[in-house]
């Protein structure tokens, strides 16, 4: 499979848990995310949905480089981001970049516009010789749909959906073809939310890139990928096309959210599978064993606590799930 | 509980009537409010749906009382209660409607309950202070309403502090806060939008419970159309400090009258299918020291003509009797016709 543009096998990070201020101690382990697995094919758009703690962020930081995992590989291109250095390193780095959730918070106050799309051009100074940067920034600012003549303009002057273009124009300055986008619509209004996932599809279509997409919105990450990986406790516990996921979800933690999900349509009011699932998401300093959803989970046997159910296709799940009794069950639609 | 004087059992629960709010500021002076107008009766939900900064915190503080003056002033309207204009009651009566009769939740649970005292202590505190009771009565009756929302082993838990509740569980106990009075009116801010999609089904259902056990009427400001399409009897949808349109809720997602409510549904992506492109409302809203003249959503309607640019703003047009609908669109026929 030559068009996949991103692998990563076996991903961990563990955050230590220290005590004592002197003479830290490890007394445990925050494990953030404990064995995951996806690729990314060129073109394509990978939703990683599931809830707040269970490792989306952390994961996102591993991929473009901000965290060093514990363990585990990611290829970019057949390069292996883990081992790399230096200046190989650097150039690999190129290739996949971040948009983040906040744009109030993620861009530098004290910065202009012009110097925030064009910092990356400082950090890899052989992309775009000097004297035509301010060009290249100006046409980004173009390509995102901001007018270039703002350049000089600082972030406050700018609306939520401006400065997520901004944060979109910036992470498009080094030509890469993969982007992470961590929440990358979510404080936005959904005016305006519709505003900037047009602008991100328009561009992937337009540069063929590659999207790693993060969400907690189910219903935007339905729009906008072609695949989905369903996250519980630092785990992919469900993954597959977007019609698989949210039409035949097998998996019971993927049924339980998917049911809490509102759809906008009252007609629809009492006539879905309504889930609803007790109780709090373990601490992932100490997830249960064997299946990490099992002390929330309708359906768990002696089985689920002694043995860890893999993620793999099974007899009645035709895409992988982490369930030793994965089964379809519709719970977006009417009944 | 005292006697309001005026109170007329019969009088529509609660009913807001071309309510004015402004914010006199360095800047200038913010219209937020421009001319609200819905009511409220016994046992129903009523969603006020808006995007941010169209004037949804700032309507329910004006019901509230608790307005940030200065800089905001309620300018003109009524907010009558069972018949009594809450605005002409002194501070002293307005403080015992808002404890007794209407109650508020809010969005960020944690900034709302004070770190240092116990879950219990703050619950029991209402007690003390509005009904006399003695502190082991108030931890009883503390008790009892942790357990009615649903917190698991109450008892032991009445002890905690609110750090060592998480999210879902602390905006229970904002819940338990607002009920502990009995209020005929519980106006909930935003109440789920901080919290994941699985807790946010248990405090809905948890909601919608209480009300139907109480008979109370809900205001539920969001702006989630999802969470409004679940719960909602009627929409009061909001745009630069007007309601724009109003409408029962099977009506308002099948036929729209209102471009702006139109236009918003088109725009979102839906669970149950994968979607064309979104259709979007182009520009932004307005800043409210420089609203449009004539209608407000001019510069983003795609049915804007000559008519919408010139003032006065569109009034309250009756859309239909049976049910009651209003739109302020001058062209609501044709918007609702297609
Ligand atoms: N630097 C860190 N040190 C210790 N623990 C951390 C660190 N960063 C994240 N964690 C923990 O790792 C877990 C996963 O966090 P992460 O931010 O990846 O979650 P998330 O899925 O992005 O959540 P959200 O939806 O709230 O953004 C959480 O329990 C978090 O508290
Ligand atoms: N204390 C305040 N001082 C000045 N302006 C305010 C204040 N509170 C609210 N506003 C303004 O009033 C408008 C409506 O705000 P709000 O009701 O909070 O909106 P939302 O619909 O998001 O709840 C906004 O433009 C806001 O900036
Ligand atoms: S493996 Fe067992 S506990 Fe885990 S999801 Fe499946 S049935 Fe539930
Ligand atoms: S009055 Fe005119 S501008 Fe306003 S919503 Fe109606 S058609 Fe659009
Ligand atoms: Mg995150
Ligand atoms: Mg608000």
């Amino acid at each position: 499979m030559s068009d996949v543009v991103l692998e990563a096998k076996g991903l961990v990070k563990h955050f230590p848990i220290t005590q004592g201020i002197v003479f830290k101690s490890k007394v445990g382990a925050v494990r953030a995310v404990d064995g995951v697995d996806l690729h990314l094919r060129r073109g394509e758009t990978l939703g990683v949905v599931g809830e707040s703690g269970c490792g989306k962020s952390t994961l996102a930081k591993l991929l473009v480089g901000l965290e060093t995992p514990t363990s585990g590989s990611i290829n970019v291109r057949g390069e292996d981001m883990v081992r790399l250095k230096g200046a190989a390193l650097r150039r690999a780095r190129r290739n996949i970049q971040m948009v983040l959730q906040d744009p109030y918070t993620s861009l530098n106050p004290r910065m202009t516009v012009g110097d925030i799309i064009g910092e990356p051009f400082q950090i890899h100074p052989e992309v775009v010789p000097k004297n035509g940067r301010q060009r290249a920034v100006q046409d980004l600012l173009d390509t995102v749909g901001l007018n270039p003549d703002h350049i000089n303009r600082y972030p406050h002057q700018f609306s939520g959906g401006q400065r997520q273009r901004i944060g979109i124009a910036r992470a498009l300055a080094l030509k890469p073809e993969i982007i992470v986008c961590d929440e990358p619509v979510s404080a936005l209004d959904v005016s305006i939310q519709a505003q900037v996932i047009n602008l991100l599809e328009r561009l992937q279509n337009e540069f063929g890139l590659s999207y790693i997409f993060i969400a907690h919105d189910l219903s935007v990450v339905r729009h906008i990928s072609d695949r989905v990986a369903v996250m519980y406790l630092g785990k992919v516990i469900e993954t597959g096309h977007d019609h698989a996921i949210y039409d035949q979800p097998t998996h019971p933690y993927t049924q339980a959210l998917l049911s809490a999900v509102p759809v906008p349509d009252p007609r629809l009011r009492g006539h879905r599978d309504q889930i609803v699932l007790e109780g709090d998401v373990p601490s992932p300093a100490n997830p249960p064993s064997g299946c990490r959803f099992r002390t929330r989970c309708w359906k768990a046997t002696q089985l689920c606590a002694e043995q860890e159910p893999l993620l793999q296709v099974r007899e009645r799940s035709p895409h992988p799930s982490a369930c030793h009794y994965a089964e379809i069950r519709d719970v977006v639609h009417r009944r | 509980m005292d006697v309001l004087p005026g109170i007329d059992p019969r009088a529509p629960l609660l009913e807001v009537s071309d309510l004015h709010v402004e914010f006199r500021t360095q800047y200038g002076v913010a219209k937020a409010i421009n001319g609200a107008n819905f009511w409220l009766s016994a046992g129903e939900t009523l969603a006020i749906l808006g995007e941010s900064g169209c004037g949804k915190s700032v309507t329910a503080q004006a019901i509230m009382g608790i307005l940030d003056t200065p800089p905001g002033y309620v300018t003109q309207g009524q907010i009558k209660y069972r018949g009594v204009d809450l605005l002409k009651l002194s501070e002293n009566e307005r403080r015992k409607v808002r404890a007794n009769r209407i109650a508020m939740i809010f969005q960020d649970a944690l900034s709302a309950l004070n770190p240092v005292y116990t879950v219990g202590f703050q619950l029991g505190e209402v007690f003390r202070k509005h009904r006399g009771m003695s502190r082991s009565a108030a931890k009883q009756r503390a008790i009892e309403l942790l357990d009615q929302v649903k917190i698991p082993a109450a008892r032991t838990r009445v002890d905690d502090y609110p750090h060592q509740f998480s999210g879902g569980m602390r905006q229970r106990v904002m819940i338990a806060m607002a009920l502990a009075l009995d209020p005929e009116v519980l106006i909930a801010d935003e109440p789920t939008t901080a919290l994941d999609v699985t807790v946010q089904a248990q405090i809905m259902g948890l909601l919608a419970d209480l009300q139907r056990e109480r008979n109370m009427g809900l205001i539920l400001i969001t702006h989630d159309m999802g969470v409004v399409a679940d719960v909602a009897d009627r929409i009061s949808v909001m745009y630069a400090g007007r309601v724009v349109e109003e409408a029962p809720v099977y009506d308002i997602y099948s036929r729209p009258a209102h471009p702006y409510t139109r236009a918003l549904l088109e725009s979102i992506p839906r669970l149950d299918m994968k979607g064309q492109q979104l259709s979007v409302i182009r520009g932004l809203p307005p800043v409210l020291t420089d609203v449009p003249k004539g209608c407000a959503f001019n510069p983003r309607c795609a049915y804007a003509r000559d008519a919408c640019r010139q003032d006065p703003a569109p009034p309250v047009y009756q859309v239909s009797q049976q049910p009651h609908r209003t739109a302020r669109c001058h062209f609501f026929r044709e918007v609702i016709g297609e």
